[in-house]
């Protein structure tokens, strides 16, 4: 293939991916995924409206990722600032929490409520968690029927926490598939800079074994010099060949280790 | 001396410790109490004049120091706790100790601070209506949790209601963990040796003060950790000396009396 051919190629592939709805074909299952079980709960908690809200940014703000009841249209991607409301209680404390009678009184955080003309009386609030790390909120708002509701009961916070185990693997899915759909984003828009702390952030996140978190790390680095040339990548694996063939010539411990 | 009277007992079966019901009608007065959460808003009518003193976690280079606070409660929770402790001890002195919303940090280093600022302070009762359950902080915590119990301080933890375990509530042995029940008089309190969590209080749509001056009716086991803290008030205005260990041995006493004798309850 000549060079012009290989680079119209790579055009036609890189407008082909653009085309695609990249922001959504990925996640889209996994959002799917989340609402059925949101709906799924629901119905099992008597609850009128169920939602998610997930992590926006490092300073503990909150972002609705799934809703599902009368305005769920309306409360997707509305934001709670850090420590307001219900919600953002519960994600800094860890501790679940049903609140009876939220609309009794002047004080609640009602933006959510004035947003969406929704008018929420009774709320069961529990922490999503995943790997240790408290990664959203799972909320159960009023219930099915008319006022006044009756509030959400122990049994019904005990079940909400089963649910919020099932739904926080898919959040935790979610994110870390969206991550790498913006990197894969800027990979094919500039293909040149590509940052790796975004990465390496997300690594640090992984919590699932640390010898598995190296090789992560490891796969990256080798990645990041690779990505730097061709001189960089011959060095990498003269380097690292060398290293192999020192270690085959130890049989039974490798001396490397101290 | 102490009032609390242990007695030998053949039959194996009666209580370790025989506890008049005097501790009842005191107040909490001279007892400190540290509410590790998110502030307290002082301004609160059950409140108001209660709270000796209210700090918050500052971030000074990589050390977390504590300094007097005025930003009040950040999310009425630990308004909420503040309260419940206010009702059945309300001579106490509550000390708002904030980590939660504090200066926009609220990890569990901060956590851990504020339990350590409230054991060199030596508060004799230290509500933890929160925790973690993330295993890093897992051994120092348990240490924290040893050098409370060294230094004479209760310290009484909320369970977490979730599948995992949750840190501190889940070391038995140098902190009282509570759960919550949907039982409404806080005396009547239920121990059951041998569980992970060991004591239940009223936790059940409790009706608490919270911002803006109003109230609310929360469910939550953060709600029935400020009930046995109160009750630990009450017993420490009456035996001033008791130990952690004793403190525990008496809840059991209390709570074994209460199933045997349900005629002893009583509505405050």
């Amino acid at each position: 293939m000549s060079a012009t051919n290989e680079n119209n190629l790579q055009i036609k592939l890189q407008s082909l991916i653009e085309t695609i709805d990249v922001a959504n074909v990925l996640t889209e299952p996994i959002t799917n995924s989340i609402e059925n079980l949101l709906r799924i709960s629901a119905a099992a908690m008597n609850s009128e409206e169920a939602s998610v809200l997930i992590r926006d940014g490092d300073q503990g703000d909150l972002r609705f990722l799934s809703a599902i009841g009368k305005v769920a249209g309306k409360i997707l991607n509305l934001k709670v600032p850090a420590g307001k409301g219900i919600a953002g209680f519960v994600l800094s404390s860890g501790q679940p929490m049903a609140v009876a009678n939220v609309g009794d009184e002047s004080f609640f955080y009602d933006e959510v409520d004035k947003s969406t003309g929704y008018s929420t009386q009774t709320i069961l609030a529990t922490p999503l968690r995943y790997n240790d790390e408290i990664i959203g909120v799972l909320e159960y708002v009023n219930r099915i029927g008319d006022p006044p509701f009756e509030p959400f009961t122990p049994a019904e916070m005990d079940s909400a926490a089963l649910f919020a185990e099932a739904i926080s693997t898919l959040v935790h899915a979610y994110g870390s598939t969206k991550l790498f759909q913006e990197l894969d984003n800027k990979i094919i828009k500039n293909k040149n800079e590509t940052d790796y702390t975004e990465v390496r952030r997300w690594l640090e996140t992984l919590r699932d074994s640390a010898e598995h978190r190296e090789m992560m790390d490891l796969a990256i680095l080798l990645r990041e010099v690779s990505s730097r040339g061709d001189g960089e990548r011959q060095l990498c694996r003269e380097l690292l060949e060398s290293i192999l063939r020192f270690s085959d010539t130890k049989t039974e411990t490798s001396l490397l280790s101290f | 001396m102490t009032d609390v009277i242990v007695s030998e007992s053949n039959s194996g079966s009666s209580n370790l410790f025989q506890i008049d019901d005097n501790w009842k009608k005191l107040t909490g007065k001279g007892v400190s109490v540290a509410i590790i959460d998110s502030g307290i808003d002082v301004e609160h009518p059950d409140l108001h004049g209660k709270i000796k003193e209210s700090v918050e976690a500052q971030r000074e280079n990589k050390r977390i120091v504590f300094e007097p606070s005025e930003t009040g409660d950040s999310a009425g929770h630990g308004t909420a706790c503040a309260g419940i402790i206010a009702k059945i001890a309300p001579d106490a002195q509550l000390h708002s100790v904030k980590v939660l919303g504090a200066g926009g940090i609220g990890d569990g280093q901060t956590f851990l601070a504020g339990l350590e600022y409230s054991i060199k302070k030596r508060y004799r009762v230290i509500n933890l209506s929160l925790g973690t359950t993330k295993p890093q902080f897992f051994a120092p915590l348990h240490d924290l949790l040893d050098r409370a119990y060294q230094a004479g301080c209760i310290v009484v933890a909320a369970a977490n209601n979730l599948p995992q375990p949750s840190f501190p509530s889940v070391f038995s042995s140098s902190l009282i963990s509570v759960i919550k029940s949907a039982e409404t008089d806080p005396y009547n309190f239920g121990f059951h040796y041998g569980e992970i969590i060991e004591l239940t209080a009223p936790g059940v749509n409790v009706r608490t003060p919270w911002l803006g001056k109003g109230y609310r009716n929360l469910t939550g086991n953060s709600f029935a950790c400020p009930h046995i803290a109160g009750i630990i008030a009450l017993l420490l205005e009456a035996y001033p000396d008791l130990t952690p260990f004793q403190v525990k041995s008496a809840l059991y006493a209390i709570a074994k009396e209460n199933q045997e004798n349900p005629a002893r309850q009583t509505n405050i």
